[in-house]
């Protein structure tokens, strides 16, 4: 452990920032040299992103580290916040980007197979970088990137269906942006500053009318990339004619990052705890649509999708509660969903490779074609609806506890709604679980798995649904010191501003 | 013996057996059987030891208890036993199947799964077992495809719906006392008002309901265990369905305890009175409906339902004679009616799969063991004296009529008289009258298959004859949930109203049995009708077969088939339905046209806006 200290002295958390977006720069330069070694080189990359940001994560739980760009003292210039809640979103960013990226070696064949890495470097870049910044200009300036990378990602085959709904997720995100945008604006012209910290700090001494538009703007804006209902249209067509890689950062890691955003801004920026009551009503609604939506679907991708917002809604659901405990529930939801539905979209991937199609009902038999495959996606499916010994247990636990420990009828009934969404969830999953292993199929039944590169990362992710679903102690720390973080906005101000 | 050890044995043992099943199905085989027999003697080493153990921290620090005492081990002991039973039973069943490792796998899952769910000594580590025993029961089921998929997804929906609700009461339970422990809950919870009382019964209620299908929570069991693989049918309708009983058992007896649990409500409206009509309820019409089927394994469903109703009906009184009748036909209901299953699944082995009771008939001879076994578990079904349902049925209808409940022992009357008739159908449509010509060469069933159906046709005589063996344990029982302890004799118990003594019947029984047998002796010699001549019992009858059991009770049927549709079943299908509607309109919600989406993002904003103007929360 004292080495471990030693060691991750001298990390700079920049590097988290810094590393990938040079290399994203430098894949056309060493194109140059070799076409083939391009590939490899976002696995470099969140490999050490990975590695960094573990090496960081002892040090931060003591204390939050604050990098000052340029030496500037906040609130001038930039800083990057690295609290708990940062690092914590990093090591997703880094472990899914790190896993999603061994799988593209050989999902990704076809196309501008240069451009995709470009992009998908930058997408994880953005990611991070919103989720380390502790500037609210360098907040939108990072979104952009990745939001903008995520556009061009999703028409990466080039077909009608991909281009169609790239523009569809083009013209609401950038709706999405300008508002976020103008939201800045306006408490930039009020307070004249755009430092996080400084702005959460002057606020708490202005009056309500004058902040409650930048926050609606702000907040619109950051929920279309998160995802909560109604702003969330955009989501089935994206994430369903995305190359799966691509679907699995966008569901596991994009709206999280900018739920992750929402958060930040209600939390630490406004400190608006009288207005989650309203987020948690939203929640619930956004879970239910979601996973009422997912129930009819015939294309797996798109019920996928539709799940994704359900577990949103369950995030957001948690997260408003506006307790320790439930923020940190909805944490650990955000981990569980990562990790569940990135592990359904590669194995989702392969299956539809090698069915060439998104149909259900084509999925009839896989099970014995491959197995592996199909046994990682029953994994992932069992782990989110919530079934033991899955991750996606505990983290409901937390959530329904947590919701449970609120006093009142209220709340019972949002839990029994939030319940009958699991009830549908477990409908829809199981019957493709069905499907997978009980239905007979035809044809070529010459069993032919997922190349190695795909099962390795399958392999992973499943190993860590079913490590952290028996061994919830693992994360629970971070996910409590995450919580007090987010929750306690005071010190997040003391610790930058000092 | 550890307890710990007995987990893993369970566990490990499943997932072993996978593996092994790669390298060679018959160290797969001998490896499974082994497993479960190891676990029944780990079990039987346990007896009579109580003991409390914390074995994992690591979920939330929450300690994971795994204790013994004399409510878990009556239970594991029985479901080990069956559970051994319904391997060896497997092995020749499945032997031409495919998928058979993972056919075992989920087998010794769901043992290992149900073993855990009674030695847990906290709810949380209860409900992952119980969990894990919905989801591998619910892959079993689908095991078969076809058909078999719908009952899986009914089950697993209705599975799904008790777990939420455990969910909910558990984590209420948490957060009102800080503990799931169920030994300090016990402590705790029977001081709190009467309407969290109701609330935990009732939520509680429902999980076990419905995994012990109480109408109106049934209508999964029916289908699932109809298509489920026959070994496993045994599983599932002798132990798997009773964890309910179990569940039962713990949230009205342990954790909230008798002396609560029974004082809730007012006059007719209380807790145990609902429960116990409800029980009256689920005993008569399933086993009328039981009557109007034509799948043999249906029939046995249905009646497993309506015998639910009768523990049901004796744990709810909460009378010391009462819970020993109810505890007491849980046992010998998973006797007999696994029993039964055995004898349909030996059958449907050599007939290929039929269970259709119109087209089976006169295979008494040619499967005698299986005929032994059906007859016995019909027996016990019915509770014919000697047999084992006897003695438990008596104990409910003693606790019915010594509480004064004339009615629901009217009711319970009235589902014997029901399984009279629809059992002896059974019987008469599979083993007597005429052979069909293609069952001319049809063998007995294989060693493998004999072997469990005739141990359990031993054990139903054995209970039948000396039931103060398990009523000795069910007695411990008793007295650890805080009843008094009854008067337990080896062949008899002693009640309020009178003394049950099996000896006495014994042996009028066999001395009548000898007379009878010596009249026939010294009567006329019979002429031996052969087998193809049965019908008309050696007169002359038209060629061909003449299989006078289709549209057996027929009249019957036409006048009651209108009243015995499963409503509830038929009500269900269409919440589905409706609900399948409802979600294929909110999906109309995402229009694919992109102005409407940004429309969305303004309302948002507009709606928000709207939200503080009107009531300025922020």
């Amino acid at each position: 452990m004292n080495e471990l200290g030693l060691l991750s002295n001298g990390v700079n958390p920049v590097l988290l920032i810094v590393v990938p977006l040079a290399l994203a720069f430098a894949v056309p330069l060493i194109g140059f040299i070799s076409k083939k070694i391009i590939k490899y080189i976002p696995v470099l990359a969140f490999l050490f992103n990975l590695i960094i940001a573990i090496l960081l994560i002892p040090k931060v739980l003591h204390q939050p580290i604050i990098v000052k760009i340029g030496g500037f003292q906040p609130p001038f210039g930039i800083n990057l916040y690295v609290g708990t809640v940062g690092i914590l979103f990093s090591t997703l960013i880094a472990l899914a980007g790190f896993l999603v990226s061994i799988y593209a070696l050989n999902y990704i064949k076809e196309g501008p197979k240069e451009k995709y890495h470009i992009l998908y470097l930058l997408l994880l870049t953005g990611a991070t970088g919103v989720v380390l910044t502790g500037d609210i200009f360098n907040l939108f300036v990072f979104f952009e990137i990745l939001c903008i990378s995520s556009y061009a990602l999703v028409a990466y085959f080039g077909n009608r269906a991909g281009i169609e709904s790239s523009i569809k997720y083009l013209i609401q995100g950038s709706v999405g942006s300008s508002l976020l945008l103008i939201g800045i604006g306006l408490l930039y012209g009020q307070f004249g500053t755009l430092n996080m910290a400084d702005i959460a700090n002057q606020i708490q001494s202005a009056s309500s009318p004058s902040i409650f538009v930048p926050m609606v703007l702000m907040i619109t804006g950051l929920g279309v990339e998160a995802a909560i209902f109604p702003l969330n249209a955009w989501l089935p067509d994206a994430h369903s004619s995305a190359p799966s890689s691509i679907s699995a950062i966008l569901s596991g890691i994009a709206i999280e990052v900018g739920l992750y955003a929402v958060i930040r801004v209600l939390f630490t920026i406004f400190g608006a705890s009288n207005f989650l009551m309203f987020f948690v009503f939203l929640g619930v609604l956004t879970l239910l649509i979601g996973e009422m939506s997912a129930f009819s679907q015939k294309n797996i991708k798109r019920m996928l999708a539709y799940s994704s917002i359900g577990q949103i809604g369950l995030i957001v659901f948690a997260v408003s509660l506006n307790t320790q405990y439930g923020v940190s529930a909805g944490l650990f939801q955000m981990i569980s969903h990562t990790l569940g539905k990135g592990l359904l979209f590669l194995a989702a991937g392969y299956m539809i490779y090698r069915t060439a199609s998104m149909d259900i009902s084509s999925f009839e038999g896989i099970g014995k074609k491959m197995p592996y495959t199909s046994l990682a996606f029953t994994i992932g499916t069992f782990s989110l609806i919530g079934l033991p010994p899955f991750i996606g247990f505990p983290s409901k636990f937390m959530i329904i506890k947590a919701a449970l420990a609120k006093e009142g009828i209220l709340f019972t009934v949002l839990v029994g709604l939030v319940l009958l969404g699991t009830v549908i969830e477990g409908a829809y999953f199981f019957r493709v679980v069905q499907v997978i292993y009980f239905k007979k199929g035809n044809g070529n039944q010459e069993r032919k798995e997922a190349p190695i590169t795909g099962l390795i990362p399958m392999f992973i992710f499943a190993l860590l649904i079913i490590f952290i679903g028996i061994y919830p102690n693992f994360i629970i720390k971070i996910l409590n010191s995450a919580a007090s973080e987010l929750l306690n906005k005071i010190d997040y101000i003391r610790s930058v501003l000092g | 013996m550890s307890l710990e050890l007995l987990i893993i044995v369970a566990f490990g043992g499943a997932f072993l057996t996978y593996f092994l099943g790669k390298i060679s199905s018959k160290l797969r085989n001998s490896f499974a059987v082994l497993n479960a027999l190891a676990l029944v003697v780990i079990i039987a080493c346990l007896y009579g030891q109580t003991m409390e153990k914390s074995f994992y921290f690591g979920f939330f620090s929450l300690p994971l208890i795994l204790r013994n005492n004399v409510l878990s081990w009556f239970f594991a002991i029985a479901i080990s036993v069956l559970g051994a039973l319904s391997v060896i039973f497997s092995l020749s069943y499945m032997r031409n199947r495919e998928r058979t490792d993972f056919y075992y796998l989920m087998m010794l899952l769901v043992n290992a799964a149900m073993l855990g769910i009674v030695f847990s000594g906290d709810l949380i580590s209860f409900f992952i077992f119980w969990e894990i025993m919905s989801w591998s029961t619910c892959i079993l089921i689908s095991y078969n495809r076809g058909p078999a998929l719908a009952a899986g997804m009914k089950y697993i929906i209705m599975s799904i719906i008790g777990s939420m609700a455990m969910l909910v009461g558990m984590l209420s339970l948490y957060t009102t006392y800080g503990t799931l422990n169920i030994a300090t809950l016990s402590t705790l919870v029977a001081s709190s008002s009467h309407g969290y009382l109701l609330f935990l019964l009732i939520i509680f209620g429902i999980t076990f309901g419905i995994k012990n299908a109480v109408m109106p929570l049934h209508t999964w069991l029916p289908d699932a265990y109809a298509e489920a693989p026959s070994p496993f049918t045994a599983v599932l309708s002798g132990m798997l369905t009773r964890m309910g009983i179990y569940g039962f058992l713990l949230i009205m007896y342990v954790i909230v305890g008798a002396g609560a649990t029974l004082h809730l409500g007012h006059g007719f409206f209380t807790f145990n009175n609902i429960l116990a009509w409800l029980g009256a309820i689920t005993i008569v019409i399933p086993t009328f409906i039981a009557m109007l089927q034509n799948d043999a394994k249906k029939l046995l469903a249905w009646h497993g339902i309506g015998q639910g109703g009768y523990m049901i009906l004796g744990i709810a009184f909460g009378t010391s004679l009462g819970m020993a009748g109810g505890i007491f036909h849980t046992l010998n209901h998973a006797i007999y009616i696994s029993l039964l299953f055995m004898s349909v699944a030996a059958i449907q082995y050599r007939t290929g799969g039929v269970r259709d009771l119109n087209s089976l008939g006169g295979l008494i001879k040619k499967m005698p063991i299986a005929f032994i076994g059906g007859l016995l578990g019909i027996c016990g079904l019915i509770g014919i004296p000697l047999t084992n349902g006897f003695v438990s049925k008596w104990l409910i209808y003693k606790t019915l009529i010594l509480n004064g409940a004339p009615f629901l022992a009217f009711a319970a009357l009235i589902g014997t008289w029901g399984t009279i008739l629809s059992v002896y159908k059974f019987l008469h449509n599979i083993f007597l009258g005429q052979l069909p010509e293609k069952y001319k060469n049809i063998q007995k069933s294989p060693f493998s298959m004999r072997l469990p159906i005739i141990v359990l046709s031993f054990a139903i005589l054995l209970f039948g004859i000396l039931p103060g063996i398990p009523l000795k344990v069910i007695n411990a029982i008793d007295v650890s949930l805080g009843f008094k302890s009854l008067n337990v004799t080896l062949w008899g118990i002693a009640s309020d109203s009178g003394t049950l003594n099996t000896i006495n019947i014994f042996a009028v029984v066999l001395v009548f049995g000898v007379i009878i047998w010596l009249l026939f002796k010294a009567g006329r010699k019979a002429p031996k009708v052969d087998q193809y001549d049965n019908y008309a019992a050696g007169a002359a009858i038209p060629k061909g077969k003449y299989h006078y059991t289709v549209d057996y009770y027929n009249p019957f049927y036409r006048m009651a088939t209108p009243y015995l549709k499963d409503f509830v079943d038929v009500f269900y299908m269409k919440i589905a339905k409706w609900t399948q509607n409802l979600c294929n309109t909110v999906r109309r919600i995402y229009t694919g046209y992109v102005g409407n989406y940004v429309m969305y993002i303004v309302l948002f904003m507009a709606f928000l806006i709207l939200i503080q103007l009107k009531w300025s929360v922020f």
